[in-house]
C-alpha cells in the first residue's frame, strides 16, 4: 500500500520471538552510540593495544625477526602477569567507554518519560535493563574479553597443545575476570545514567566512583590506620579478584579475594537497588 | 453477547498504605469508553492497573478476557497506550521512534517500518516523520504518541488526556481522529480526560470516578437517544389550552410556568405534530428545545453524590 494514502488497518502478520525482543533496544542504542564520530574513533583506538600485543606475541616466536633484532625466542614472558597487565589496561579503557556510553543509555528515556512507551508493550523492566545493559556489555566484551582470548589463542597456536593445556586456567581467568568487569561496569553505567539525567554529570559520576572511592579509601586507611578503606576502592577490589582468578595473588594483600568478592557483590547489589528504584513507570505522590 | 473489553470485579488497589481504588465493579462493552473524574479520583491508577503496572490488592480486573494479575504480557500485546505526559526520545526521529515501538510490540523490522510510515501518515505527521521528536510542537508530540500507540494494530487503545495542552485547532484534529478511529470499528478506545466535551464528542459510555469508586456509569448513546424525546417548549399567545392539546396527542405534559411546557414525545409522535398543533391553534412557538442533559450535568450530579 502506498504510504501517502491516509488510512489505518489492523495488523495480523507474524510476530518476533519474545525471548530476543530485548535485542531491539540494543540495535537502536548501537545506532545512537555510533552516530558520534568521536565515539567511533575512541572505540577503534581501544583495539590498538591488543593489536600491538598480538603482533608482539607473534614476533616473540618468529625466529627470523628475532634474529634480525638480536633477541632469543620467548624474550617476552607471556604468563598470568602479562595477561593481567593487558586486562588492567583494557579495563581502564572499558571504564572510560562506560563513562562515555553509559549516560546515553537510560538518561534520554527518563528525560522525556519514555519508559511508559517501552513498558506498556509486551516488554518487561528486566528486558529493558537487559537490552540496555547488553549495549555496554557488547562494547566492553569486544575490547576486553575478545582481544584477550585471541591473544591466548595466538599464544596457544604458536606454542602448541602443551602450553594451552598448562595455561588453560588463564583462559578461565580471562573469561571470569571480564565477566566481573562487565557486570560492574554495566550496572554502574545504567545506575548512574538512571540517577543523573545530564549526560556529562552522569559520565563524570561514573569516573568519580573510581577516583573518589580510591581517594576516600586512602583517607580512611590513613586516618583510621586500618585497611577498611580498601573496601571503597573499586579498582583495587576488581584487581584483587582478577589477580585471584589468574592465580596470581599479590603478597601481603590487605584484603583477601573472598572479602573483595563480597564487597563487589554488595556494591553491585546497591547499584541494582538504585536501578530498580529509578526505572519505574508509575510515580505516586503521597 | 460480545466479550466485555474491561471487566472489574470488586477491584481494590493499594499503593503503599493508601487504598486508591475501592471495590470497583464494572463491565464495559462499548467501542469508546470515557473515564472521568477529578484529580486523585483514581483514573491513572485504574489505567496503570489495566496495563499491569500495579497489581490489584484484591478482586479481579480483566482486559479483553485476560486477567491483569497473570496475563499482563498478553494484555500489553493487544493494547496501545498513549500516556498523558511526554513520552518520547528527543534525539530520535518520529519514524525511528514509532518503528522501534512497533518492533517492541513484536513486529518484524520490515513490517514495523512500513506500519510506522502508515501510522505517521494516518495521524497527519507524514511530512514531518523524519524530523527529530525534540523539535516537534506539543500538538505534533501528541500525534506522535498516538502513532506509537496504534502502530502495532492493537485491539484496545488507551488514551490518557489526548487533548492535553492542545490549541483549539489541534484539539479538533485530535477529536476528529479519535472519531475516525471509532468509526473504523476495529479497535476499542478508552479515553481518560478532564475535558467533558472531549468525552461527550467521542465516547459511547462514560464512567465517573470519585475517591477511588465508581459514582456514575452513563451510556451516553442511550442518554442521547432518550434526550431526543424530551422537549421544552416556550409559547406566546397560548390561552392555557395548548398543554391540554398536546396531552390529547398522547404526550405526557407539564406546565412549569405560564407559556412554558415540558413534554415527552411517545413513539409515533414527532416534533412536526407539535408544530402543526401550534399552527392550528395560532400559538407561536418561541422556543422548542430537546432537553440536553449534558455530560457536565451528569458529572456535576455525580460529584454531589
Amino acid at each position: 500500500m502506498a504510504v501517502y494514502k491516509r488510512t489505518y488497518r489492523g495488523y495480523s502478520g507474524p510476530v518476533t520471538n519474545p525471548m530476543w525482543r530485548f535485542s531491539v533496544l540494543q540495535r537502536y542504542a548501537f545506532k545512537a552510540v555510533f552516530r558520534s564520530r568521536f565515539m567511533l574513533i575512541g572505540f577503534v583506538a581501544c583495539f590498538i593495544a591488543p593489536l600491538l600485543c598480538m603482533c608482539l606475541l607473534y614476533l616473540n616466536q618468529n625466529a627470523t625477526v628475532l634474529a634480525l633484532v638480536g633477541q632469543k625466542a620467548g624474550f617476552l614472558k607471556v604468563d598470568a602477569r602479562w595477561f593481567l597487565n593487558l586486562l588492567t589496561f583494557q579495563g581502564v579503557l572499558a571504564g572510560l567507554l562506560t563513562a562515555f556510553v553509559g549516560p546515553t543509555l537510560v538518561a534520554p528515556d527518563l528525560a522525556n518519560g519514555a519508559l511508559p512507551m517501552y513498558l506498556s508493550r509486551p516488554f518487561s523492566r528486566a528486558e529493558y535493563i537487559l537490552g540496555k545493559g547488553m549495549v555496554l556489555g557488547t562494547l566492553i566484551a569486544s575490547i576486553t574479553l575478545v582481544p584477550l582470548l585471541i591473544c591466548f589463542g595466538i599464544q596457544s597456536s604458536l606454542l602448541g597443545f602443551n602450553w594451552f593445556d598448562k595455561n588453560l586456567y588463564l583462559a578461565t581467568g580471562i573469561v571470569l575476570s571480564c565477566a566481573v568487569l562487565m557486570a560492574v561496569f554495566i550496572l554502574l553505567g545504567l545506575a548512574m545514567s538512571a540517577f543523573v539525567r545530564w549526560r556529562l554529570v552522569a559520565g563524570a559520576l561514573i569516573l568519580a566512583v573510581f577516583a573518589a572511592g580510591k581517594g576516600f579509601g586512602a583517607v580512611i586507611n590513613n586516618v583510621m590506620r586500618s585497611d577498611s578503606g580498601y573496601y571503597l576502592d573499586l579498582q583495587y577490589l576488581l584487581s584483587t579478584i582478577a589477580a585471584n582468578l589468574f592465580q596470581h595473588p599479590v603478597e601481603d594483600d590487605p584484603i583477601t579475594p573472598v572479602k573483595a568478592w563480597i564487597a563487589v557483590l554488595v556494591f553491585c547489589g546497591l547499584l541494582l537497588l538504585l536501578i530498580n528504584r529509578k526505572l519505574r513507570v508509575c510515580e505516586v505522590a503521597g | 453477547m460480545t466479550q466485555p473489553v474491561i471487566e472489574l470485579a470488586d477491584l481494590h488497589v493499594k499503593i503503599g498504605k493508601r487504598e486508591i481504588l475501592r471495590g470497583l465493579n464494572l463491565e464495559l462493552r462499548g467501542l469508546t469508553v470515557g473515564l472521568l473524574g477529578p484529580n486523585g479520583a483514581g483514573k491513572s491508577t485504574l489505567i496503570n492497573t489495566l496495563l499491569g503496572f500495579w497489581k490489584p490488592t484484591s478482586g479481579t480486573a480483566r482486559v479483553l478476557g485476560y486477567d491483569v494479575r497473570t496475563d499482563a504480557r498478553q494484555i500489553r500485546a493487544q493494547i496501545g497506550y498513549m500516556p498523558e505526559n511526554d513520552s518520547f526520545i528527543s534525539d530520535m526521529s518520529a519514524i525511528s521512534y514509532v518503528r522501534m515501538a512497533a518492533e517492541l510490540s513484536g513486529l518484524p523490522p520490515d513490517a514495523a517500518l512500513e506500519r510506522a510510515h502508515e501510522s505517521l501518515f494516518y495521524v497527519g505527521l507524514g511530512e514531518a516523520r523524519y524530523r527529530k521528536l525534540g523539535a516537534y510542537s506539543l500538538g505534533m508530540k501528541q500525534m506522535a504518541k498516538l502513532a506509537q500507540a496504534i502502530v502495532h494494530g492493537p485491539k484496545l487503545v488507551i488514551l490518557d488526556e489526548p487533548t492535553n495542552g492542545l490549541d483549539p485547532q489541534a484539539r479538533i484534529r485530535m477529536i476528529k481522529l479519535i472519531q475516525e478511529m471509532r468509526a473504523l470499528g476495529t479497535m476499542n478506545l478508552v479515553i481518560c480526560s478532564h475535558l467533558l466535551r472531549d468525552i461527550e464528542e467521542t465516547c459511547e459510555e462514560a464512567v465517573i470516578l470519585k475517591g477511588g469508586q465508581i459514582v456514575h456509569y452513563s451510556n451516553l448513546e442511550a442518554e442521547r437517544a432518550s434526550n431526543r424525546r424530551f422537549i421544552e417548549i416556550e409559547t406566546e399567545g397560548d390561552d392555557g389550552t395548548f398543554a391540554d392539546a398536546i396531552e390529547h396527542l398522547g404526550c405526557a405534559c407539564a406546565v412549569t410556568a405560564p407559556g412554558r411546557i415540558k413534554t415527552v414525545l411517545p413513539e409515533g409522535i414527532e416534533v412536526r405534530d407539535i408544530y402543526r398543533l401550534a399552527a392550528d391553534r395560532d400559538v407561536q412557538l418561541r422556543r422548542l428545545n430537546f432537553r440536553r442533559d449534558s455530560l457536565e450535568d451528569i458529572f456535576l450530579k455525580a460529584m454531589e453524590k
